[in-house]
C-alpha cells in the first residue's frame, strides 16, 4: 500500500466512519450528546480535509496526475465465448463484465473534495450552534453525515456504479433534509416533490450506466471517457453512442442541478433549516450535475451535437433563473435562483469548453468551469449563511447611501411593450410555470392513463371472476 | 351600496383580530388577542381558540410535568379547584364522593383515553385487570378488595339473581374459599370493570355535528381536499410582491394602481397553466364593473351565505392567511412605520381578490369532487351531508374512565353496583363536563397561583418592618428601563456599590421623538407604539469636525454603493459569473473566519470600519428655534418649556425630585446581534423595538441646560448646580455601556464618572454571569470575566439563534418605591417601575400616567410571550431555523408560507406562561379612579388579562384583586431564603429560581 492509497482511504473513511458512529448510536437508541456529535463531526471533517490537501500537495509536487484506488470487485463475469461490443486491446486480459468499487484521484476530483470538506466542515461548525437544543439535532447530523459521504463518493467515483452509489446517498439525505420539519405538511410535501424529481433523473443515470455496460462490459470511467488524466482524456466511442449516453446523463444532470425543466424543486428545497439550504442548494448539491458533466467531458468532446445541447440547456436555465430570480421577494428564493443562474452558466461553459478544447486541442480550458464551481460554491455559501442578517445589511447600506435602495432595471426591460412586461412578470412570479406545465401535461395525463389501466384491469378481472361490477367499489 | 357598507366597517373591525405586529424591523409587543380584551380573560381565550384554532393552554402532560417538578404544588391545584367550583364542590357524585374529589382525582391522575378497539386490546392484553393502578394506596385497595370479596360471597355468589346481569363464572369455583389474596385483588378489578361497563351501557351517547363554517373546512372534512392550498399558491407570491419594500429587484408592475387593479392586470386576460386557474379571467370579467366591497358581497351571495352568516364567514376568511392580511393592514393603517406604505382600502381589495380566488378554487374542486352539485350556493349543504355526525365517546371509553377513577377514589364494585341509573348518568355528566379544556384551565390557574403565592409572599416578608427611606448620600444615581433584564443589573450594581441608587422608568424616558442618528438615512420613532411623536431630533457632528465628517461620509457612501452593486450583481448572470469565477474562492476566507472565530473577526471588522466611521464627537440638536416642530432645519428639537415639561414629568414619575447625587445617569437599552431577523424584539419595547440610547442622551442634554433648570426651579423642582446628567446605552446582549457627550463633562466630575464606571463594569460582568446560567452552551461554573466574553461572542456569532433571552422570564411588575424590592432576588422576572406615592396628588395623576403606559406595555410583552410559548407554531413564529426574510417585512417558513408573526421559539424557550402579576403601591380608591379614567387600562385590569395586587403605601398590607374584589392577602409562610450575594444564590442552577433576600439587603 503506498502513501496515496492510505491517504485516499482516509478521505473516504472519514465520512464513512462518521456515518457509522452516528448511525450505530442512533440505531441502538443511544444518540450521542450535542457535544460529542460536534466533536466527532469536526474530527471527521478535519481529517478528511487534511488528507485531501496532502494528496493535492503530493500530486502537485510529483509527476502523479491520476491515482486510481480499487477497492475490490462486486461482480466479475469471465466470459470467453462472447466478445464485447467494443473490442479493444485492453479487454483481452480483462474480465468481460465487472462492477468494481474504484476511487479516482485526479485534478478534477481532488479540488472538488477539498471544497466539500471546507464547506461541509464550516457548515458543520455553524449548524452545531445553529441547531442547538433542536429536537432533531441528532437526525440533522445523521443526514449531514450521509450527505458528506455521498458527496465524497460521487466526486471520487472511478466507475459509474460507484458514482451512482454516492449520487443516491446525496439524493436521499437531501430529500430528508428538505422534509426535516416533519411535523408540518409543507416540508413533507416539498420533500416528496424533490424526491420524485431526483428519482426521475436517477433513472437517466441508471440507464446510462446500463448502456455503458452494454457497450463495454464495465462502468469504469477511465476506459470509457478517455485514456489520459482529466482533463486530457480522449474517449473512444462512436459519436452517435456518445450522443445517446450523453443525453441520458444529461437527464441526470438536469434533475440534480435543477436545470430546465426540473428547476421547480429548487425553491421548494428551502423548507429545511438554513445551514442545509446553504450547503446543499447553494453550494454543493446543485453543482453535482455540473461535476458529472465535467467527469464525462470527453464524451461531450466527441459529439458537437451533444455539446450544443448542453450549452443550450445551460444558457436557457441561466436566462430563466436570472429573470425569475429578479421578482423573488424572499431572500432564500432570490439566492437559490441566483445560484441556479450560475449553475446554468457553468453547464453552458462545460459544453462550450469541451467542444472548444477539443477543436483547439486545449483541454485545459475545462479548468475554467471547475474554478467557477469552486468560487461560486464558496461565495454563495457565505451569502446563504448570512441571509438572516439581510435586514441589518440593508439598513447599513441605506444609512451610508442616505436613501432607500433602488434597482435600475436592465435596458431590455424598458424596451419591451407594456403587455409583454406584465406577462413576463407573471411568468416569473409563477416560476416559469415549469412545475405546473409538467403537472398538467405530463403528470396528470400519466396518472389518468394509469387510472384508466387500473379500471380496465378491474373490469377484466371482474368479467373473469364473474363478479358484478358494482360489488367491488366499496373496498376502494 | 347599502350591502357593501357593512362590509367595509366589518372588515375594519375584524382587522383588529389580525396580528398587530407590523414590520419585523420594529417589533411591537402586543397581546395576540388584543381585540378581545373587552371579554374576561377566560372567555377571551375560549373565543380565541375557536376563531383561530390555536391552543390557549399547555397540554395536560406539560402541566403534569410541572406538577411532578413542583412548579405546581398539590395545594395549588386543590385550592384553585375549590375556588373554581364554589358551592358545587360538595355536590355528591358516584357512590361516595363529591364533585371536588372527582375533579381532583381527574387532575391528579392521568386518565387513559383511547378508541374503543384500543381499550379492548388494553383490557385484554395488559395487566389493567390484574393490578391496581400504582397510585392507589395499599390501604385503599385492601379495603376495596375486601368489600368486593364480601359482596361477591354474600350477594353475587349466593344470591344468583343479582340485578346487574353480570355473571362471574369464576365464582362457581369450588375452591373459592381458599382463594389467595392475589386472586381476590384480580377479581375485585374484574368485577369493577364489569360493573362499570354495565353502569354506562345504556346511557345515550351524544353525537357531534361538524361545526365548520368555511367551505374549506367542510371540504377538508368531507373529501380531504384543501382549497386554501390552491389559493395560497397564488395569493402569497402576489401579496409578497405587492407589499415588497425593496427585496425584489424587479418591482410588481403598476402596483400603485392598487391591490385589485394590479391583480386584474396580471390575471384578468390569460389564465396561467395551472388547471384550477382556468376560470380565473372569466370570473374576474364577471365582476369587472363592481367595487371591491360589492365583489365581496357578490361572492358571499354566490357562495350561498345568508346575511346572518356572512359577517362571521368573512372574519374567518380574513383570518385564513392572517400573517399576510395583517401585514397589509399594518402597512395601510400605520403607513408611518414602513418605507412603502399601502394606500387606503388595500385590505378591502385584498379580501375581494381572496373571494374571487375562493370562487375559482371551489368551482374547480366542485367539478373534480362533486360533479353532482349544480351551483356553488348548494355546495355547503352537499358537503355537510357527506360528513356523518360522529359519536363523542363510546361505551368502552366511558367505562374505562370510571374504572380508573374508581380505583383512585376507592370505589369498589360493591358500592358502584348499588348506584341507580340516575346516579350513573350524573356521574358520567360530571366526568364529561370536566373535559380536557376545563382540566387544563384549572391546571393553568393553579400554575399561576403557584407563582403568585411565591411572589406575594416574598414581597410581603421583604417589606415587613422596612422604612421607605431612599439611599442616603447616594454616590451616583442611575435610571433604567423598567425591563426585566435591568432588574438583575440594578441588583448587581446595588450589591457592588451599596450607595448607588437606581430607578426604573419606561425606556423612552418621556422623550417621544422621531430621531435620526448621524449615520442614519431616515427618522425612526423612539416611543411606545401607541404614541405618535411631535418632535424631531437629529444627531450631528460638531462643527469643528464637519469637514472630516463630509469626507468620511462620502467614503462610506462610495463603499456602500459598491457593496450594494456587488450584492445585486452577484445575483445577476454575467456579473455573478465574473465575480464568482474570479474572486469567489476568496469568499471562503470570511466564511470560515466568521463561523469559526466570530469574536476575532468582528474586532477586525470594527477596526477597519472605524476608518470611515463618523467622527466620535457628535451633538444632538435639541433646541428648536421655530415655533412649530418639524423634521427640517430650525424646526428640529424642543422648546425650553417643552424640555422642562419632559424633565419634570420623568423626575416626578420616578420619584427623583430631591437628594440628587453629583452624577445621574439615564440608561436606555438596546440589543446588538448578528444574523437575527428578530433582533428588534430584543430592543426596547418602549421605543417601538429600537434602541433607547438617544432618549437617555436627549433627556440628559435637556436637564443639563441651565435655562431648563431655572424653569424647573420656578416650578419647585430645584436641581443642585453640581448635579450632572449623563445619557447612556446599555447593550443587553453584550452587557456593555456606552456613554454620550462625555466631552462636555465638567473636569470636576471626571473622577466621579470613573468611580461609577468601575462599579458599572463590575455589575456588567456579574450580570453576564447571571445570564449565562440560562445558556446551556455556557458552563455553570463560569467566572464573571469569562461570562462577559461569552455574551460578547454570542452577539457576533452568525450561527447563534439565542443571542439573549430578552424578557422571556417576565412574570410580574412592581410599581412602587425601590425600597419594596431592593435586596430581593427577583430572578429577572419582574419589571420594576419606580413610583413614589407620597409625591402623587389626590387624583393619582402620576400613577395614572404611569399605568397608562406600563399596563399596556407590560401586559403586551407578557401576553405576547404567553401565547407564543403556549402554541409556538400557532401564535408564535415557530422555530427560527427555516425562517426566510420576505419583502423586508417579515419571515416565512421556507419559500411560500404565511408570514410568521409572534415570537420565535428560540426566544421564548425559557418562558413560564403566567399572566403578569402587577404589584402596585397604591390604594383601591386610587386604582378605581384610574380604571374609570382610562378604559384600556380598566379593561385589562378588570377582565383579568393581568393579575394585580395592591400594596398599601403606609401599612404595606397586600390585597389581591379577584373577581372585582380586593381580598386581603395573608402570606403563606414567614420564611424567605437568605443568601449573601446574588451569585451565591444562583450559582449552579439553570432553571427558574425561588426568590430570596440578598445579604445586607443591598447593603443599606
Amino acid at each position: 500500500m503506498n502513501l496515496f492509497t492510505i491517504l485516499g482511504l482516509i478521505v473516504v473513511a472519514a465520512p464513512a466512519l462518521l456515518v457509522a458512529v452516528l448511525g450505530i448510536a442512533s440505531i441502538i437508541d443511544r444518540p450521542l450528546s450535542e457535544n460529542w456529535i460536534s466533536r466527532v463531526v469536526q474530527t471527521a471533517m478535519v481529517t478528511g480535509l487534511l488528507a485531501s490537501i496532502t494528496i493535492l500537495a503530493l500530486m502537485l509536487s510529483g509527476a502523479e496526475r491520476r491515482v486510481p484506488i480499487e477497492l475490490g470487485h462486486w461482480v466479475v463475469v469471465h466470459d470467453h465465448e462472447h466478445t464485447p461490443v467494443l473490442p479493444t486491446a485492453e479487454h483481452a486480459d480483462h474480465p468481460i463484465y465487472h462492477f468494481v468499487f474504484k476511487l479516482e484521484f485526479d485534478r478534477l476530483s481532488v479540488p472538488f473534495v477539498i471544497l466539500i470538506f471546507v464547506l461541509c466542515g464550516t457548515i458543520g461548525a455553524f449548524a452545531d450552534k445553529y441547531m442547538h437544543r433542536e429536537a432533531g439535532f441528532n437526525r440533522f447530523f445523521m443526514l449531514y453525515a450521509i450527505f458528506v459521504l455521498g458527496m465524497v463518493v460521487t466526486s471520487l467515483a472511478g466507475t459509474i456504479e460507484t458514482l451512482f452509489t454516492g449520487w443516491e446517498l446525496v439524493g436521499l439525505s437531501s430529500t430528508l433534509l428538505v422534509a426535516f420539519f416533519q411535523e408540518r405538511p409543507n416540508p413533507c410535501r416539498n420533500g416528496l416533490r424533490v424526491w420524485v424529481v431526483y428519482r426521475l433523473s436517477d433513472a437517466g443515470l441508471l440507464m446510462a450506466a446500463l448502456l455503458l455496460h452494454h457497450l463495454s462490459g464495465e462502468g469504469d470511467f477511465d476506459k470509457l471517457m478517455g485514456t489520459g488524466a482529466w482533463p486530457e482524456g480522449v474517449a473512444t466511442m462512436p459519436a452517435s453512442q456518445a450522443f445517446t449516453v450523453g443525453l441520458l446523463l444529461l437527464i441526470a444532470v438536469a434533475g440534480k442541478s435543477a436545470l430546465i425543466p426540473f428547476s421547480g424543486w429548487l425553491p421548494r428545497a428551502m423548507e429545511g433549516p438554513t445551514p442545509s439550504s446553504a450547503v446543499f442548494y447553494g453550494a454543493l448539491s446543485v453543482h453535482l450535475g455540473a461535476f458529472l458533466l465535467l467527469r464525462v467531458s470527453p464524451i461531450l468532446a466527441l459529439s458537437p451535437a451533444l455539446s450544443a445541447v448542453v450549452v443550450a440547456l445551460g444558457l436557457s436555465t441561466a436566462f430563466f433563473a436570472a429573470f425569475t430570480g429578479r421578482v423573488q421577494t424572499d431572500i432564500k428564493s432570490a439566492l437559490s435562483f441566483a445560484s441556479l443562474t450560475q449553475v446554468g452558466f457553468i453547464v453552458a461553459e462545460i459544453g462550450f469548453f469541451a467542444w472548444l478544447g477539443k477543436r483547439m486541442d486545449m483541454p485545459t480550458l475545462l479548468y475554467i468551469p471547475l474554478i467557477h464551481i469552486l468560487g461560486h460554491g464558496c461565495a454563495r455559501t457565505l451569502q446563504f449563511v448570512r441571509a438572516p442578517t439581510l435586514l441589518h445589511d440593508y439598513r447599513v447600506l441605506e444609512n451610508a447611501i442616505g436613501t432607500r435602495l433602488t434597482f435600475v432595471p436592465p435596458r431590455w426591460q424598458s424596451r419591451l411593450p407594456e403587455s409583454w412586461l406584465i406577462r413576463l412578470y407573471r411568468l416569473a412570479l409563477h416560476r416559469g410555470e415549469l412545475d405546473s406545465t409538467l403537472q398538467r401535461y405530463m403528470v396528470d395525463p400519466l396518472l389518468s392513463g394509469l387510472q384508466w389501466c387500473d379500471e380496465l384491469d378491474r373490469r377484466i378481472a371482474n368479467r373473469i371472476n364473474g363478479t358484478p361490477p358494482d360489488s367491488e367499489s366499496d373496498g376502494t | 351600496m347599502d350591502q357593501s357598507h357593512w362590509i367595509v366597517s366589518h372588515l375594519i373591525e375584524a382587522a383588529k383580530l389580525l396580528p398587530a405586529q407590523g414590520p419585523i424591523t420594529a417589533f411591537v409587543f402586543l397581546n395576540s388577542l388584543q381585540a378581545l380584551e373587552d371579554l374576561p380573560f377566560e372567555a377571551g381565550l375560549e373565543r380565541g381558540r375557536e376563531l383561530f384554532g390555536f391552543e390557549t393552554y399547555l397540554s395536560e402532560d406539560r402541566y403534569r410535568e410541572k406538577l411532578a417538578r413542583e412548579r405546581i404544588r398539590a395545594e395549588d391545584l386543590s385550592e384553585t379547584l375549590r375556588i373554581d367550583l364554589g358551592d358545587r364542590s360538595q355536590k355528591p357524585v358516584g357512590p361516595a364522593g363529591n364533585a371536588f374529589d372527582l375533579r381532583l382525582a381527574m387532575l391528579s391522575y392521568p386518565v387513559r383515553l383511547a378508541p374503543a378497539a384500543e381499550l379492548r386490546w388494553f383490557v385484554a392484553e395488559t395487566d389493567a385487570l390484574a393490578l391496581y393502578r400504582e397510585e392507589v394506596s395499599a390501604e385503599t385497595f385492601e379495603r376495596t378488595t375486601e368489600q368486593t370479596r364480601q359482596w361477591a360471597m354474600r350477594e353475587v355468589h349466593v344470591n344468583t339473581s343479582n340485578p346487574w346481569n353480570v355473571t362471574f363464572p369464576e365464582l362457581s369455583d369450588a375452591a373459592i374459599e381458599r382463594w389467595p389474596r392475589s386472586r381476590w385483588i384480580a377479581f375485585s378489578l374484574r368485577a369493577l370493570w364489569e360493573v362499570c361497563r354495565q353502569g354506562v351501557h345504556n346511557l345515550p351517547i351524544p353525537h357531534a355535528q361538524s361545526q365548520a363554517i368555511r367551505h374549506r373546512d367542510l371540504f377538508q372534512e368531507a373529501t380531504g381536499q384543501d382549497c386554501d392550498r390552491l389559493i395560497d399558491s397564488v395569493l402569497i407570491p402576489f401579496c409578497a410582491g405587492f407589499v415588497d419594500q425593496g427585496l425584489a429587484t424587479w418591482e410588481l408592475p403598476h402596483r400603485d394602481a392598487g391591490f385589485w387593479d394590479t391583480f386584474v392586470l396580471l390575471y384578468g386576460t390569460t389564465p396561467p397553466v395551472e388547471l384550477w386557474l382556468g376560470e380565473l379571467p372569466a370570473e374576474i370579467q364577471k365582476v369587472a364593473s363592481l367595487s371591491p366591497a360589492e365583489i365581496i358581497a357578490d361572492s358571499l351571495q354566490k357562495l350561498g351565505l345568508s346575511e346572518v352568516e356572512s359577517p362571521e364567514y368573512l372574519t374567518r376568511e380574513l383570518l385564513a392567511l392572517r400573517g399576510w392580511a395583517g401585514m397589509i393592514w399594518q402597512a395601510e393603517d400605520r403607513g408611518d412605520r414602513v418605507g412603502h406604505p399601502m394606500p387606503a382600502g388595500t385590505l378591502l381589495q385584498y379580501m375581494a381578490v381572496r373571494m374571487i380566488l375562493l370562487r375559482v378554487a371551489l368551482g374547480h374542486l366542485m367539478r373534480c369532487e362533486r360533479p353532482d352539485v349544480a351551483s356553488l350556493a348548494d355546495l355547503r349543504g352537499a358537503l355537510r351531508n357527506r360528513i356523518p355526525p360522529t359519536p363523542t365517546t363510546n361505551v368502552e371509553e366511558r367505562a374505562f374512565v370510571v374504572f380508573q377513577l374508581s380505583q383512585v377514589l376507592g370505589w369498589s364494585a360493591a358500592e358502584l353496583s348499588t348506584l341507580p341509573a340516575e346516579g350513573w348518568s350524573n356521574l358520567i355528566r360530571e366526568v364529561e363536563s370536566f373535559d380536557d379544556i376545563q382540566r387544563r384551565r384549572i391546571f393553568h390557574l393553579a400554575f399561576e397561583r403557584r407563582f403568585r403565592v411565591r411572589a406575594l409572599d416574598a414581597i410581603s416578608i421583604h417589606t415587613q418592618g422596612r422604612t421607605n427611606e431612599r439611599v442616603s448620600a447616594p454616590q451616583f444615581q442611575s435610571v433604567y428601563c423598567i425591563d426585566t433584564r435591568e432588574e438583575s443589573f440594578r441588583r448587581h450594581l446595588e450589591e457592588v456599590c451599596p450607595r448607588a441608587e437606581t430607578f426604573g422608568a419606561a425606556g423612552f424616558f418621556g422623550v417621544a421623538m422621531y430621531y435620526k442618528g448621524v449615520s442614519d438615512a431616515h427618522y425612526q420613532a423612539l416611543c411606545p407604539i401607541v404614541v405618535r411623536p411631535q418632535n424631531y431630533v437629529i444627531e450631528e457632528v460638531v462643527y469643528s469636525l464637519a469637514e472630516s465628517d463630509r469626507r468620511r461620509s462620502s467614503a462610506r457612501k462610495r463603499l456602500a454603493t459598491a457593496s450594494h452593486q456587488i450584492h445585486v450583481g452577484s445575483r445577476s448572470m454575467t456579473g455573478g459569473a465574473l465575480m464568482t469565477a474570479t474572486l469567489g474562492v476568496f469568499a471562503s476566507v470570511p466564511l470560515v473566519a466568521r463561523v469559526l472565530f466570530p469574536g476575532a473577526t468582528s474586532r477586525l471588522r470594527r477596526m477597519v470600519g472605524s476608518v470611515v466611521a463618523p467622527p466620535a464627537v457628535t451633538r444632538l440638536r435639541l433646541e428648536r428655534l421655530t415655533k412649530q416642530p418639524g423634521p427640517e432645519g430650525d424646526a428640529i428639537g424642543y422648546s425650553l418649556n417643552e424640555m422642562a415639561d419632559v424633565g419634570e414629568k420623568i423626575l416626578s414619575e420616578t420619584g427623583l425630585r430631591s437628594s440628587f447625587a453629583r452624577l445621574v445617569f439615564f440608561f436606555g437599552h438596546g440589543a446588538f446581534c448578528m444574523n437575527n431577523p428578530h433582533k428588534s424584539c430584543y430592543d426596547c419595547g418602549a421605543c417601538s423595538g429600537s434602541a433607547g440610547g438617544a432618549n437617555g442622551r436627549a433627556l440628559a442634554g435637556m436637564l443639563n441646560d441651565p435655562r431648563v433648570r431655572t424653569i424647573l426651579a420656578g416650578r419647585g423642582l430645584s436641581i443642585p448646580e453640581d448635579t450632572v446628567f449623563v445619557g447612556g446605552l446599555h447593550n443587553t446582549t453584550t452587557d456593555t455601556f456606552t456613554y454620550f457627550d462625555l466631552d462636555q463633562l465638567p473636569r470636576s466630575h471626571i473622577s466621579d464618572l470613573e468611580t461609577a464606571r468601575d462599579f458599572l463594569d463590575e455589575a456588567c460582568r456579574r450580570n453576564a454571569q447571571e445570564r449565562c446560567r440560562r445558556f446551556y452552551s455556557a458552563p455553570l461554573n463560569i467566572t464573571p470575566t469569562d461570562a462577559h466574553r461569552h455574551v460578547e461572542n454570542r452577539a457576533e456569532d452568525l450561527a447563534q439563534t439565542r443571542p439573549e433571552f430578552g424578557n422571556a422570564s417576565n412574570a410580574m411588575t412592581v410599581v412602587g418605591r425601590r425600597s419594596l424590592t431592593r435586596g430581593l432576588y427577583l430572578d429577572r422576572r419582574s419589571f420594576l417601575v419606580s413610583y413614589d406615592p407620597t409625591l402623587d396628588d389626590a387624583e393619582s395623576t402620576i400613577l395614572g400616567r404611569i399605568l397608562g403606559a406600563v399596563v399596556i406595555v407590560c401586559s403586551g410583552i407578557n401576553l405576547q410571550y404567553f401565547f407564543s410559548y403556549i402554541d409556538p407554531s400557532g401564535w408564535g413564529a415557530g422555530t427560527k431555523l427555516p425562517h426566510n426574510i420576505t419583502s423586508l417585512l417579515g419571515v416565512m417558513d421556507g419559500a411560500a408560507s404565511d408570514l410568521r408573526s409572534g415570537l420565535p421559539w428560540q426566544g421564548v424557550e425559557i418562558h413560564e406562561p403566567v399572566r403578569q402579576l402587577f404589584v402596585i403601591e397604591s390604594t383601591p380608591e386610587a386604582i378605581a379612579k384610574i380604571m374609570a379614567r382610562n378604559s384600556t387600562v380598566g379593561n385589562i385590569l378588570r377582565n383579568g388579562w393581568v393579575q394585580f395586587a395592591l400594596l398599601h403605601p403606609e401599612t404595606a398590607a397586600i390585597s389581591l384583586y379577584q373577581n372585582g374584589e380586593y381580598i386581603p392577602y395573608a402570606a403563606s409562610t414567614h420564611e424567605l431564603s437568605q443568601a449573601t450575594s446574588s451569585v451565591d444564590w444562583f450559582q449552579g442552577w439553570r432553571e427558574h429560581m425561588e426568590f430570596a433576600q440578598i445579604g445586607g439587603h443591598g447593603g443599606t
